[in-house]
């Protein structure tokens, strides 16, 4: 990728010798670790800082803020704001807020401003157990699939602590952002007003679904789930739908219009809320669809399958950027933060709203066993599922549609991704709205 | 009674009448739908038919407790204390601009075009353009900074096409007038020219609070690190699908029409007093001055 | 001595216009010639780079996108205003002309402008249940048999966001039409009546005339209101109306700041060239 020389909003110096001090507070904090305690108690001036992070309202909450603030000395203030707003706050406005958590389709738009530091993997006391797919492999498991488009791993490292660039997965300890969460995405459909089974991307754009089908109006999200509905169809075999060339784009977008003319696409959606009315109201019988939100749509007594699919799943993953403007003590706080994030409490919190967050080996050791079944081994529950805000989710006897943690993580056909045809594209599917 | 006994219907009155209630209906259709929907039971759609009735949704917004996602309670009070500002700005400043373009000034029409484009300018382009300009100050944009300058540029072009027009109705006489019998400016303005504005004063407040109040586009990039109600609202749609917006909405609607009341509660009252006090007296010089 | 106090009243005006102009000069003015500025910046694909480039306003110029961008955005401006001028027209005309109690008038105009309070996205989630395929007018539309189908185009479509935009738009027509026509002095109605004048040609050549101030406010406010909406279009419309705001947000949304502002200043300068010329045609300001 593009390599920008060390530019002067850094104080590379001054930078290094607070990263000396952040080795000494996340050794502290690998000893209290052991002991089982969490790694805060190290200094009595941190009580008063306030770490601020900004991220989706699916995971800046209340009650991790409550939870964080529990175990930790400093403050942590959460504040929430659509994925947008992240990006625009990040690229714009980054003095308001300590740590960002963007999608990591966003960070080749986050990292290149050189408004943000790199997270050193040595001082990052839980890195061991973060998942191999943001490390040299760039998948979960062995036999996982790579996944087309931006794999997590290939914009996940940099050169050195003052660079601004993408380097090769694993081959540095500076780390781009700290993974959070991820889960896969495919298309939710309904059971009931289908009547047959759905097993391929291609019902996306089955005729028998005109006017009752939906897109992501996410440009780049919305174009590669109709290109891999395209390719699922037997219509084009594409290079790399998670970077498509000009040609590629072209393609795409006409067959889009065709389908618009058609009148094949309802509607698209930009929010949570949107996707789940669609559904509700059966506006539309099939759509991509988040796991949440699958699970929104049954909360409301409408059947709604988050399918399976024989291409696989499209995934995302989201990660803390840390801003330039941290010094010292901050810094300080959030690697603190950061890994009291990985060591299983949050885990387990967010597998009850059907995340996952990157170290599932500490999330195991506190989420309980028929729990842990259930959201990852995708075997029927034993007891009431819970999500973390107290309703009830599932009665004992149900399965998790998409199967277990391997089963989605393991089959990611495309990674949500910016593409290097991102300007044509952009203008290619605003075309597209146009038409 | 007589005189409604005298009053004969224009022609096209009946058809005049049925389109004004038929657009009142459409005009609240949605707003009671919303109002009904909230009461639904805890296990509810968004849509009909109704799941049970309960105030379920709204005590999630006003009670969440420690296992929500939102609290919206201090987005709320921010909200609130910024629309106080802004309306209170909004009153001044375009009181004092209304004073200004009865005279004329240097650069009027300048002022008038800006004032216009304020109200064209795309919103997001706005917030966008203050928060760089923070940043070249090297300053953070918080709510009460740059997104309350943001709502300034919503609500100055409706202030002051509203005292605009307020100002264009008084008759200069009754300034002449009472400056005739020896009322000093500050006089004038507080005895006479105020209390005649003053309704339309209270529409530019009711005006500068709504419109801040319910602002999202060009506050969510620059409210800094705390959300006003608008942007929580924003996230309510990105992670749930439940009646708490509803409620959320019918609180809305309610607290505005308090509002409403207790600003027509004051115009009522200052009325009545009007009757009495300054303007009785501007009213004698001036009919003292024409005879 | 004369000259004395017009100069005095010139520095009052001064004194009292510049709390406005110095609120407007740091958050408008201001605002603005910094996204002028960023509209001559580079965008690399990723990044925005300080620079003195045209590229993004050739871009805009020579894209087909732009003039369809345009016709769509032009259309709903139309569409919008001769439906809230017509609507907002009849409305005054109801409220003033045909209503004589004062109370009655003013406790009427109230109501309209009550709905105008609620959060305004919370409001067009709600039509949602309204228009929908199994929303309360697609119920009634099957249950009177007026068709066996529900009615797909009532919602995700041009109508409901034309829908949107009068229900809340007609207001900002009706209330200057409203404050014009309080001030039409009844006897120049009652003179051309008594002079054989028809009803219609009293509207034509009396009250219309007299309007058109108010016509020309509203006239202001919707379009500027239209042209720059994005949350209708992309609530109501299921995003698939392309307006100019749509094709800037979307940009803006994929981090192009500097062809997103290219597009918001040519946005703003179209506007303000059509409400310039629309007062030309009224001054405003010496009728309000």
């Amino acid at each position: 990728m593009r390599k920008t020389s060390s530019d002067t909003s850094k104080t590379g110096v001054s930078r290094r010798s607070l990263l000396k001090g952040t080795a000494a507070v996340a050794g502290v904090a690998a000893a209290t670790q052991l002991t089982g305690g969490f790694p805060t108690v190290w200094s009595q001036d941190i009580k008063d800082l306030t770490l601020r992070s900004t991220g989706g309202p699916w995971s800046h909450f209340q009650l991790l803020e409550n939870m964080a603030n529990e175990d930790l000395d400093f403050t942590v203030q959460l504040t929430p704001v659509g994925l947008d707003e992240i990006q625009k706050r990040g690229l714009t406005q980054t003095g308001s807020s300590d740590l960002f958590e963007p999608a990591y389709l966003q960070m080749k738009f986050f990292w290149p401003t050189g408004k943000f530091m790199p997270w050193d993997t040595t001082k990052l006391p839980e890195w061991d157990k973060v998942v191999d797919l943001y490390k040299a492999p760039g998948k979960i498991w062995p036999d996982a699939w790579f996944g087309q488009g931006q794999n997590p791993s290939t914009v996940s490292y940099t050169s050195g602590p003052d660079t601004n660039d993408f380097v090769e997965a694993g081959s540095t300890q500076w780390l781009t952002a700290h993974p959070v969460l991820h889960n896969a995405d495919t298309l939710g459909i309904r059971p009931d007003l289908i009547g047959r089974p759905i097993d391929s991307w291609a019902e996306l754009i089955n005729p028998e679904f005109a006017g009752k089908a939906a897109l992501v109006s996410f440009p780049t999200i919305g174009l590669m789930d109709a290109a891999t509905a395209f390719e699922a169809a037997g219509e084009i075999t594409y290079g790399d739908k998670g970077n498509m060339t000009q040609d590629e784009i072209d393609y795409s977008v006409e067959r889009l219009i065709q389908l618009k003319n058609d009148g094949h696409w309802r509607a698209l959606w930009s929010a949570f809320n949107e996707s789940v009315q669609l559904m509700v109201n059966g506006e539309v019988v099939i759509q991509s669809m988040w796991s949440p939100a699958v699970t929104a749509v049954r909360a409301q007594g409408v059947p709604c399958i988050y399918q399976d699919l024989k291409e696989g799943y499209r995934s995302w993953t989201t990660g803390h950027v840390l801003p330039n403007h941290l010094e010292g003590k901050m810094i300080g706080a959030a690697y603190d933060y950061v890994t009291w994030y990985h060591t299983g409490r949050v885990g387990a919190m967010f597998a009850r709203q059907g995340y996952y967050v990157v170290t599932p080996d500490n999330t195991r050791k506190v989420l309980p066993e028929a729990e842990w079944d259930f959201w990852y081994e995708g075997k029927p529950a034993t007891v009431e599922i819970y999500d973390p805000f107290g309703n009830l989710m599932e009665k004992p006897g149900t399965i998790r549609d998409g199967g277990s943690y391997k089963n989605r993580m393991g089959r990611v056909a495309i990674w949500n991704s910016t593409m290097d045809e991102n300007k044509y594209l952009t203008r290619r599917w605003a075309e597209f709205i146009a038409a | 009674m007589s005189q409604r006994a005298e009053f004969r219907r224009a022609p096209g009155y009946w058809p005049r009448a049925a389109l004004f209630y038929v657009y009142l209906l459409f005009l609240y259709g949605p707003i009671l739908i919303i109002a009904v929907l909230s009461f639904q039971g805890p296990l509810a759609s968004m849509t009909f038919p109704m799941q049970g009735l309960s105030l379920h949704w709204f005590s999630e917004v006003v009670d969440p407790g420690g296992f929500s996602r939102q609290d919206f309670r201090m987005p709320f009070v921010r909200s609130l204390i910024l629309a106080i500002i802004v309306m209170v700005l909004t009153m001044g400043l375009s009181f004092l601009a209304g004073l200004a373009f009865r005279k004329s000034f240097k650069g009027n029409i300048v002022v008038f075009y800006v004032v216009v484009a304020s109200l064209i300018a795309p919103s997001a382009l706005i917030s966008l353009g203050i928060g760089l300009g923070f940043n070249e100050l090297g300053l953070q944009s918080q709510w009460y900074t740059g997104a309350l300058g943001a709502h300034l540029s919503w609500t100055l072009p409706f202030g002051v096409l509203i005292m605009l027009a307020i100002f264009s109705r008084l008759d200069p006489s009754l300034e002449e007038a009472a400056r005739d019998q020896g009322a000093t400016e500050w006089q004038t303005l507080r005895n006479v020219i105020v209390p005649i504005t003053l309704p339309g004063l209270i529409g530019v407040a009711l005006f500068g609070f709504t419109l801040s109040y319910d602002e999202y586009p060009r506050t969510s990039t620059i409210v800094g690190e705390f959300n006003t109600l608008p942007v929580e609202v924003m996230n309510t749609i990105n992670i749930a699908a439940t009646p708490v917006i509803y409620a959320i909405g019918t609180m809305t609607t309610l607290f505005s029409l308090l509002v409403i009341f207790a600003s027509f509660l004051a115009v009522y009252i200052i009325q009545k007093r009007r009757t009495g006090a300054g303007l009785g007296i501007a009213r004698k010089a001036a009919k003292a001055d024409s005879s | 001595m004369v000259r004395v106090i017009t100069s005095a009243l010139r520095y009052r005006a001064a004194l009292q216009i510049s709390p406005l102009s110095l609120a407007l000069l740091f958050f408008l003015v201001g605002p603005v010639i910094m996204i002028m500025i960023m509209s001559f910046y580079e965008f690399t694909g990723f990044m925005t780079v300080p620079d003195a480039t045209l590229e993004n306003y050739i871009e805009l110029f020579t894209s087909s996108l732009t003039g369809v961008n345009y016709l769509q955005t032009l259309k709903m401006v139309g569409i919008t205003w001769v439906v809230t001028l017509v609507l907002g027209f009849t409305l005054a005309y109801f409220l003033v002309f045909d209503l004589v109690e004062l109370r009655t008038k003013l406790l009427l105009f109230l109501l309209c402008v009550v709905p105008f309070w609620t959060s305004s996205v919370i409001r067009m989630v709600a039509w949602v249940p309204f228009l929908g395929k199994e929303g309360i007018i697609n119920k009634f539309v099957i249950w009177t048999g007026i068709s066996a189908e529900p009615l797909q185009f009532l919602l995700f479509s041009e109508f409901a966001v034309f829908l949107s935009y009068i229900q809340i738009f007609t207001l900002f027509m009706m209330a200057p039409l409203f404050n014009v026509m309080a001030r039409i002095n009844r006897d120049l109605i009652e003179a051309a009546r008594d002079n054989g004048a028809s009803g219609i040609q009293i509207l034509w050549h009396v009250i219309i005339p007299l309007c058109k101030p108010g016509i020309a406010i509203g006239t202001i406010f919707v379009v500027s209101l239209v042209a720059s909406d994005f949350a209708a279009v992309s609530l109501l419309g299921g995003q698939r109306v392309g307006t100019v705001s749509i094709s800037m947000i979307i940009q803006m949304n994929m981090a192009q700041y500097p062809p997103s502002s290219a597009t918001g200043v040519i946005l703003l300068v179209v506007v303000l060239l059509i409400v310039g010329g629309i007062m030309r045609m009224v001054d405003v300001r010496k009728q309000l």
